[in-house]
């Protein structure tokens, strides 16, 4: 019987030398393949819905815009892409503007068996204007439910087109008909028109300087009427919500959306077509920043090439952060965030530390135009406006309780910005070296206003006992628990009795929707760098008890929303400047929400990865980026050799410890 | 024998006709549709999109009785959501997920291959180990080989699996490169590396209870009399065991295996979701967070069908093994 | 809510108590008590150990408001809360055990090498939140199993001894409930019932309900057939007489080995709950869960996740030890080889 063993021991050291950690098969390792991760699954794909970063990763690359963002140049600038120019508003009489595109020539959608066959023999067809006027129909459209249906108000038409289908639909039969002709029946958006071909015209009502900044993101792709009408869920067909057919550089290959993704290079991009060969949006940038190529962000090399560089981009879900960033260490990603875990061994001072370092890493920082808030219901009778000069003292004292710059390091490792008011670096209005006076970490003085406002160490005199206040969160992680936890003691501090109400997320909106919460904490990135997009949060008519808007503080200042119309629609010059500074002094005073930071951006990339900028804004970006396969290789060898010598150890030990039973036996039993 | 197994089924169709009442009551009667319609559609869609919504994942009926229709008329019945609930389940028609309206019977389907490609080597590895293990500490009992792995056992069952598999990521996957942390690739040339460590971290997990079980087993089989008839007639050690004392064994050690086959199916939840496999309980995971009630309810369904048929063939495998069952 | 606990604890003392009178008369579970005391003295004292740690953390009063305990007063505090402070105690943010300067960034500590494990993210001394979840565990494991152990043996004995209807039904309803594998309903009902420390209780004990009158039943059914049994029916003694006197004793060792197993298993399975989120708040698992990322920083910061797991090992082992031990005991093959 003891032969067993020997045997079954030597199998367990044969199979020993077959050990490796590399998740992909050893074919590609070749390839120009780029490996990156995700971590939520997409709900949709539908580019007049997907608003998420994970669907914006796939329709971002998959969809063309008419407008894009420059890759390198900060603050951001808008250029070109399937139009041949960025459009100046036309003013037309009785106060509307309209903006002219001209779509390129050359544009095709992905092949598809959505598509007839057409032009040289593919399922494809030439992008005409109609086009978009079909995708803007779409987010117009109430049965699609698009989360921004209200950002296109001012379209010449949209209410009115979205009104008429509700009335048509209601008709016999009509349901039934495809999107297309339905739209077609209820004589398109008056706003949008399409002059033949190649030429979109978009006029507003009124004047809106941010529509520009919509026609770089997806809702305004073109869509195609044949793959709606084609991919509706029926006979084993996809739904379109699951599937992309897009004129992008990269097509949707594979899509197995709760495990993995990958795109492949589209051959048939307009950027090759020798027409588009200046394209701003199908070449390199022909202008690099020096800094970036100084600190290897950028190969000056690729100055004016061709788009897109790398063959395929594969795509795999790591729903925990540990296992993601230790396979980046590994090598098995090209690139990634940092985890709160690692940062220390990563991050030393302000650059890589030099183990890091010396695995030729590159770290890149970035602010994004995002802001992290505790909100106060200003509708709540203790903490809101019916508290009156008392719920304000409240607010101000529990403001300047909080140390932003400690909840940053001890949850973010510091990688981010303290806020002083809600507008991030890099966007109009926001003042460099400005300190908010409330947002200076002050306990001696919160406790002097916080007994200004009648509760002397935090007593309601009414009660005689410590003021219970009421902190309703909605993520029930351990790491969001401890979060919490900090602010709730910041409060304590000084004197006020705080109740963590962690639920689920359903109970949570049940208790927004009823008006039942007192403090949240929320956050918001911005869709455009402008600060319209930031300061909308706080108008009286977005106000969540009013019409279930992003209001979620419920703040209604009357002369805030007088600001705020004022503002609206401004060029970014000194009256735009001077009307901001009003309405930031405007809720320094009120303190509707506690500003608690903006959130840096940390993007660490191997050697191999080239030409990687982070973009703050979501947008497309795979098609500016390189990888070098054999550096990758080299390296991901070198990194991964397993360590053998703990398993013949133990095999050792187990024959060592079992012997002399085994051979006592033995003995005993002649 | 045609009788007891009549029986025997008829019974099990009984029982999952009360666990679907059970299921019913948890997740209809209890929870609020209207809250799983926002969480699904969003916060500022119209009142006519939430009925829309409803009406397609079968949220829209009265519960028990449909008051619009007569005394007389079977539709007061049949068109509940009680009645609707019933049909579905046990025509295998499962609907869509609440979270983001693909079906779930496809999902199951997905899901299947990747659990069963991780909870057949589980069992089977787990079997010939804690077994081979069984039999060894039962052959030399009483000494300190056989006190030591009661120790061991002892130890290892206290510890809670989480930690096992915290530990095992830790060492294998990170410090010692063997195999990758988490994953899955279908792909025939590379699956096993994924598998490796799962299988691995669970037969260790659980074969401290198995071991234990095991050994008193095979002891009592080892007291036996047939056993020492055949040792007196020279019968080498290994053969003693292996031919007989394991083969008779085999009853008791047949019902656990028998019991144990449901859970092949409803996948180890803790294992695929720490590993990353993307199996049932991996889906399972991801329902309970994603507030799936139609997909939780599913799986629990398709565990509870799973147990009840392990259960019924548990008893038909004692019938054939020991007559006295079935003429009894 | 603490005059709750207060009131339970009360409760608690006073049953064991009233234990400590009934059960020396009995020379069955006198001998039974003192030999189990012979063997495993380490095991009792251990699980005495949390037991008044359990004690200690469920008495709770509050404290008036005034200017010197302004930040404390207005919040039941229990005694293991009174002994620690743990509000005067509080650090910046992580320090490694009996240190004096903090992990991240070398400043010195406001309480020295006070520590003995250390402080967590929040700067939360790790032996005082070790301690807090004693009770925790102890509420899943114990007081679960000590509210549903009635009610599942009012079913089960009744199933077993009338028979018949009874006994189908309760069978039947048995068979339902266990027909569901144990992790998957748990996990509905909470998802049902939502978040909280009564719903996660009343969720195990629904789960756990079913092995405890399985075993009820199964012994009642074999004892209703013993000759005593018989006999004391002839003589007419009444049911309840025949089930106080003669059944309920008698299926009362396999009720205890029974608890204490279960009492493991729920507390186990609490912490798999509390990685997917829905389990108790300071409990073990839970401080397993959010220390389970600590382990991958480097250097790696061990003590959060030391301490829970040891204090949740010793705890589950002595359990196991002491069911063990019981099982040995009580079965006379055992006792008679003098073993």
């Amino acid at each position: 019987m003891y032969r067993l063993w020997i045997l079954a021991a030597v199998a367990c050291g044969l199979a020993v030398p077959g050990c490796t950690n590399n998740p992909y098969p050893d074919t590609d390792r070749d390839k120009k393949v780029l490996y990156s991760s995700f971590n939520e699954a997409p709900k949709t794909l539908d580019p007049a819905v997907a608003y998420t970063t994970a669907e914006h990763v796939i329709t971002g690359n998959v969809y063309d815009t008419l407008l894009e963002y420059h890759y390198l140049e900060r603050p951001y600038r808008l250029i070109p892409g399937l139009a041949e120019a960025v459009p100046e508003a036309k003013k037309l009489p009785d106060g509307r503007q309209s903006y002219r595109f001209r779509v390129r020539p050359g544009v095709l959608f992905h092949a598809d068996p959505c598509f007839a066959v057409g032009q040289a023999g593919r399922q494809t067809r030439d992008v005409v204007a109609a086009d978009f006027a079909f995708a803007l129909a779409r987010v117009a459209d109430p049965a699609v439910n698009s989360p921004v249906i209200s950002s296109f108000a001012q379209v010449q038409g949209f209410a009115d087109f979205s009104k008429r289908l509700v009335e048509l639909r209601k008709t016999e039969g009509f349901g039934a008909l495809p999107a297309h002709e339905q739209y077609a029946r209820a004589d398109g958006i008056a706003g949008v028109v399409a002059h033949g071909d190649k030429e979109l015209e978009i006029v507003l009502a009124e004047p809106n300087a941010q529509i520009l900044y919509w026609f770089a993101m997806p809702f305004t792709t073109p869509i195609a009427w044949e793959a709606v009408a084609y991919y509706d869920g029926k006979d084993g067909r996809r739904h379109f919500a699951d599937h992309a057919v897009g004129t992008g550089p990269y097509r949707l290959a594979l899509y197995e959306k709760q495990y993995r993704f990958t795109l492949e290079r589209n051959d048939a991009w307009y950027g090759s077509v020798p027409a588009n060969r200046d394209a701003p949006g199908a070449v390199f940038p022909k202008v690099i920043d020096p800094q970036d190529i100084a600190e290897a962000r950028i190969d000056a090399s690729y100055a004016g090439r061709q788009l897109p560089f790398v063959d395929r981009v594969k795509f795999s879900r790591e729903r925990e952060d540990i296992p993601r960033f230790n396979k980046f260490l590994q090598g098995y990603y090209d690139d990634g965030g940092i985890i709160k875990e690692s940062f220390d061994a990563v991050v030393q001072g302000d650059r890589l530390s030099p183990a890091m370092q010396a695995r030729g890493m590159r770290l890149d920082k970035t602010v994004e135009p995002s802001i992290y808030y505790v909100g106060f219901n200003m509708e709540d009778p203790v903490l809101g406006v019916p508290a009156g000069e008392r719920g304000r003292k409240l607010r101000q004292a529990m403001s300047l309780a909080v140390d932003s710059q400690q909840y940053l390091e001890l949850f973010l490792n510091g990688r981010g910005v303290p806020a002083q008011t809600l507008l991030p670096p890099g966007i109009f209005g926001y003042a460099a070296g400005y300190k908010n006076p409330f947002r200076q970490y002050d306990v001696a003085r919160a406790r002097k206003i916080l007994a200004e406002a009648g509760y002397r160490n935090g007593i309601d005199p009414a009660t005689n006992t410590r003021l219970k206040l009421s902190f309703d969160t909605s993520a029930t992680t351990a790491s969001a628990g401890l979060q919490f936890e900090y602010l709730a003691r910041a409060w304590r501090e000084i004197g006020l009795d705080i109740e963590i109400n962690a639920t689920t997320y359903n109970q949570f909106q049940d208790k927004i929707r009823r008006g039942a919460y007192q403090i949240f904490i929320w956050g918001w990135l911005a869709d455009f760098p402008d600060p319209e997009n930031f300061l909308f949060l706080l108008e009286c008519q977005s106000a969540r008890s009013k019409s279930g808007g992003p209001n979620t503080a419920n703040f209604c200042d009357k002369e805030f929303d007088r600001l705020y119309r004022e503002m609206k629609d401004l060029p970014n010059n000194e009256q735009r400047a001077r009307l901001i500074s009003r309405m930031l002094a405007i809720l320094e005073r009120e303190r509707p929400w506690i500003e608690l930071y903006h959130l840096e951006n940390f993007v660490l990339s191997h050697a191999w990865l080239v030409n990687s900028k982070p973009m703050g804004i979501s947008a497309p970006a795979y098609k500016y980026k390189d990888v070098r396969p054999e550096l990758r290789a080299r390296l991901q060898a070198e990194w991964n050799a397993p360590v053998r010598w703990p398993l013949y150890l133990v095999l050792i030990l187990v024959v060592a410890v079992t012997a002399p039973a085994v051979r006592t036996y033995y003995r005993e039993r002649l | 024998m045609a009788a007891f197994l009549l029986r025997r089924i008829g019974y099990g169709l009984l029982t999952v006709l009360g666990v679907l009442f059970l299921l019913f009551v948890l997740f209809f009667a209890v929870t609020n549709p209207d809250d799983i319609a926002r969480k699904a559609v969003g916060e500022r869609a119209r009142p006519e999109v939430y009925a829309q919504w409803k009406a397609n994942h079968g949220y829209d009926k009265p519960l028990f009785l449909n008051k619009a229709f007569a005394g007389g008329d079977m539709r007061r019945y049949t068109d509940t959501l009680l009645a609707e609930h019933y049909r579905r389940m046990l025509t295998f028609d499962f609907g869509r997920s609440d979270a983001d309206d693909s079906p779930i019977a496809t999902r199951l389907w997905q899901g299947a291959g990747p659990s069963l490609s991780l909870t057949v080597p589980l069992f089977i590895f787990g079997l010939v180990a804690a077994v081979a293990l069984g039999l060894f500490v039962a052959f030399f009992r009483e000494t300190y080989i056989d006190r030591a792995v009661l120790v061991l056992c002892m130890l290892t069952m206290s510890i809670t699996s989480l930690l096992y598999i915290i530990a095992g990521q830790y060492l294998v996957g990170k410090l010692l490169n063997w195999f990758p942390i988490s994953g899955f690739d279908p792909n025939p040339a590379v699956v096993a590396r994924f598998l490796a460590l799962p299988v691995l971290v669970g037969i260790v997990a659980g074969i401290g209870a198995d071991v234990r079980f095991l050994r008193t087993v095979f002891i009592e089989e080892m007291s036996r009399d047939y056993v020492r008839t055949a040792r007196a007639k020279g019968c080498g050690d290994a053969r003693v065991m292996v031919r007989h004392v394991l083969r008779n064994a085999l009853i008791p050690i047949l019902t656990n295996i028998v019991v144990a086959i449901p859970f092949l199916f409803t996948g180890a939840l803790l294992l695929e979701s720490f590993f990353g496999i993307p199996g049932l309980g991996s889906l399972t995971v991801e329902a309970i967070q994603g507030n799936d009630f139609s997909t939780l309810r599913t799986m629990v369904y398709i565990g509870a069908l799973a147990f009840i048929l392990g259960q019924i063939l548990t008893d038909i495998s004692y019938a054939i093994a020991d007559p006295r069952v079935r003429l009894g | 809510m603490h005059w709750v606990s207060n009131a339970v604890v009360l409760l608690l003392v006073l049953g064991a108590i009233w234990l400590a009178r009934v059960v020396p008369r009995e020379r069955y579970w006198r001998e039974n008590a003192l030999e189990l005391w012979r063997r495993r003295r380490v095991a009792i004292a251990v699980i005495a150990a949390y037991l008044l740690i359990g004690l200690l953390d469920s008495i709770a009063w509050v404290d008036a408001a005034s200017e010197a305990n302004a930040l404390t007063s207005g919040r039941p505090a229990t005694i293991v809360d009174r002994i620690f402070k743990p509000e005067s105690l509080k650090e910046a943010s992580y320090s490694a055990p009996l240190a004096s300067v903090s992990f991240y960034g070398g400043q010195p500590l406001a309480h020295p090498g006070a520590h003995l494990l250390g402080t967590d993210l929040l700067g939360r001394d790790v032996v005082y939140r070790t301690l807090k979840g004693v009770r925790v565990a102890l509420l899943i494991g114990g007081l679960t199993s000590l509210v549903v152990i009635p009610i599942a043996l009012l079913f089960g004995v009744s199933a077993g001894y009338w028979g018949k209807r009874i006994d189908d039904a309760v069978f039947f309803a048995m068979t339902v409930l266990a027909s569901v594998p144990n992790l998957l309903l748990l996990i509905a009902l909470i998802m049902v019932l939502g978040k909280g420390t009564v719903q996660v209780c009343v969720a195990l004990g629904v789960t756990g309900w079913v092995h405890f009158c399985r075993i009820a039943r199964g012994e009642t059914l074999k004892l209703r057939e013993a000759d005593y049994v018989a006999a004391a029916r002839a003589l007419g003694v009444s049911d309840a007489g025949i089930i106080r006197r003669h059944i309920l004793p008698n299926i009362a060792h396999l009720v205890i080995i029974t608890f204490a197993l279960s009492f493991t298993a729920l507390v186990l399975s609490e912490t798999i709950l509390s990685y997917l989120g829905i389990g108790l708040d300071g409990s073990w698992g839970q401080m397993i869960d959010q220390a389970r990322n600590e382990l991958s920083r480097t250097p790696v910061i061990w003590w959060n996740l030391a301490g829970a797991s040891i204090a949740l090992f010793t705890l589950v082992l002595s359990v196991n030890i002491i069911a063990d031990a019981m099982r040995d005991v009580i079965d006379p093959r055992t006792r008679r080889e003098g073993r």
